[in-house]
């Protein structure tokens, strides 16, 4: 007996043509889909919708998970209020999208940079990129603590040797974790450090797939390099772009190990990202249903900035083609 | 099939130019990228004395006296092992679930694929801390927390989303008609899918099962707030062994070590596939 007859007959046993089965079976084209998804799909409703809607329960009751004793009771979107009135959600608010929008921002232009460097000069930096990647690769957790001991005062590399420049110039010890202003911008720069190797491997595949001829049009008609770059380069490579930009927002959004080992969300609260008020409120203060609606305000704000920015990529694309 | 390239060596690239700036720039970007950890890496060689002097030492004679204190002292080998146990686990079970569904989204044309593509995406947007309240709740109940098979369930539903994305885009790759004509003689659709399909799929599942693997060795929020002892995975050891009042800087050094000296090793080894699988996947519409 073949492998194929073998297993012909394990499907009709699976599929037999009169048994309840066969109608989910691969010549329904509308159900088989659905019947090989169903597996992914009560995962992710398990661990994503079930914690969801535990989540909004939570939220509108009262539970404070270091007093099980208090009686819980409905109190409907006070939770949220509390949440909408604190004037340290509105602070973390504030932070987060200024670290986004920040981080975001310079590591576009820089790997854009890089990538382009790396194109144009290829022979020679192909076994560069390795090191180029080198803190992607790494686990966010190690690259806070390379930097925490980076910056660490008194032994860290930075300290020592930006702190002899600084100190030569007169300007004294700068004190890159201890100061509010100069401590969020530190990790501004850990993060950029951290992610422009994801920017420079994203843009690099894009630009890897732009074809050539219009490049060769260009050529012909003599258009100078700057030009070249912003009419043919940079709309070709949107595609590349916005799927690039959209997930590094996504993730400098949810920054949380570096934040929490660089700084714990100090000095004071000038590093206090959305991520870190929602852990301190949920696990310090043990606050967990003001906790539960925090993290559905983030939720919110989240899933209203990955529609927009679907629609947008979907539209530019759409128009780019 | 698309042959998997690895990065820009496209014909399309402008045409090459050599300006002795460039490799400075690079050349730069570089030493900016890797030094760091390569300090900290020197630094776990170090003795105790020689990783607390204030002024930076290069030259030393190398000890092995903080992987000393982890292995035998702390038993960092048994959170080394839940690591293992945990990622392989999970990058089995969300490649091989996650692969029908991408099967299916890429190659059939039903009403609300579009929904359902978009909404397993949604999966990956929330940030991990936002869920792990009733997460905890629920491991609590079920009498998951701090338990391997718990991590394990949990790291196959966060890496599940990732896997869809990346496998539909290369399943869309693969002409249809090899299965098809493969099912005309008379093969099932399953062993069409496992004789036709799978084979070519080889290299882009090895892609997604790399990066999968690395994240569920690299993750630290779930796995620091549900394990306490018996499940402790790397991240969250390696977080209490060198952030303390009295920093160690040698064993901090070699915590590092022993959580990327497999990472490293990987990606040496598989760069290629690496490199290719992570921008072709996620570039791809």
């Amino acid at each position: 007996m073949s492998i194929s007859e073998h297993t012909t007959a394990a499907h009709a046993l699976t599929f037999g043509q009169r048994g309840f089965l066969s109608r989910f079976g691969p010549s329904n084209r509308t159900m088989f889909p659905w019947v090989l998804m169903a597996p992914t799909l009560i995962i992710l409703f398990a661990i994503g919708i079930y914690p969801f809607l535990y989540s909004l329960y939570i939220a509108g009751h009262n539970v404070i998970l270091s007093k099980p004793y208090i009686p819980q009771y409905f109190v409907g979107l006070y939770q949220y209020q509390a949440v909408v009135q604190d004037p340290e959600f509105w602070h973390a608010l504030r932070k987060t999208l200024l670290f986004t929008v920040q981080a975001v921002f310079i590591e576009f232009w820089l790997g854009l940079g890089l990538a382009l460097l790396v194109q144009r000069q290829l022979q020679g930096v192909a076994f560069m990129r390795i090191f180029i990647l080198i803190p992607m690769i790494l686990p966010p957790l190690v690259a806070a603590l390379v930097w925490r001991y980076m910056f660490y005062p008194g032994a860290g590399l930075m300290t020592y040797y930006v702190g002899a420049v600084t100190r030569a110039l007169g300007l004294g010890e700068i004190p890159f974790l201890s100061d509010p202003v100069i401590a969020f911008q530190t990790l501004v720069f850990v993060d950029v450090w951290e992610w422009t190797p994801f920017m420079f491997l994203m843009l690099s595949a894009g630009l890897a797939s732009i074809p050539r001829q219009p490049y060769e049009a260009a050529e012909i008609d003599g258009a100078g390099s700057w030009r070249v770059f912003w009419t043919i380069t940079m709309p070709l490579l949107r595609p590349a772009i916005l799927i690039a930009v959209i997930i590094r927002t996504m993730d400098a959004f949810r920054t949380y190990e570096l934040i929490v080992i660089m700084t714990r969300g100090g000095p004071g609260n000038a590093t206090t990202t959305l991520n870190v008020f929602l852990t301190k409120t949920g696990l310090e203060f043990f606050d967990a249903s003001k906790a539960a609606a925090l993290s559905l305000i983030m939720m919110m704000i989240i899933i209203v900035m990955s529609f927009v920015f679907i629609r947008v990529f979907r539209s530019k694309t759409e128009v780019a083609e | 099939m698309k042959k998997l390239s690895s990065m820009p060596e496209s014909p399309s690239a402008p045409p090459v130019q050599r300006n002795w700036w460039v490799y400075v720039v690079l050349i730069l970007v570089c030493v900016v990228n890797f030094l760091p950890y390569l300090r900290v890496v020197m630094t776990g060689f170090m003795d105790g004395a020689t990783s607390s002097s204030a002024t930076p030492i290069w030259f030393f004679t190398p000890s092995l006296e903080a992987f000393d204190y982890l292995i035998f002292e702390k038993g960092i080998m048994k959170n080394f092992f839940n690591s293992v146990v945990v990622s392989l686990a999970s990058t089995f079970f969300s490649v091989t679930i996650g692969m029908f569904c991408a099967y299916a989204l890429a190659r059939y044309d039903f009403p609300g694929r579009d929904d359902v593509s978009f909404w397993v995406l949604t999966n990956r947007m929330m940030p991990p801390v936002a869920v792990l309240i009733p997460i905890f709740v629920t491991f609590q109940t079920a009498g998951l927390l701090d338990t391997l098979l718990g991590l394990i369930i949990l790291y196959t539903a966060m890496q599940l989303p990732f896997v869809v994305w990346m496998l539909t885009g290369y399943f869309r790759d693969i002409p249809r008609r090899y299965e098809e004509s493969a099912m005309v003689d008379g093969d099932t659709w399953f062993a069409a899918f496992r004789k036709v399909t799978l084979p070519i799929m080889a290299p882009s599942i090895t892609a997604t099962a790399i990066f999968v693997m690395i994240l569920s060795w690299n993750e630290f929020a779930f796995a620091t707030f549900l394990t306490s002892n018996q499940a402790k995975t790397m991240p969250p050891a390696i977080m209490a062994y060198s952030i303390g009042a009295d920093i160690k800087w040698n064993v901090l050094g070699a915590a590092v070590v022993l959580i990327t000296a497999p990472l490293i090793l990987f990606v040496l080894l598989l760069q290629r596939q690496l490199i290719s699988g992570l921008s072709q996947g996620v570039v791809r519409k």
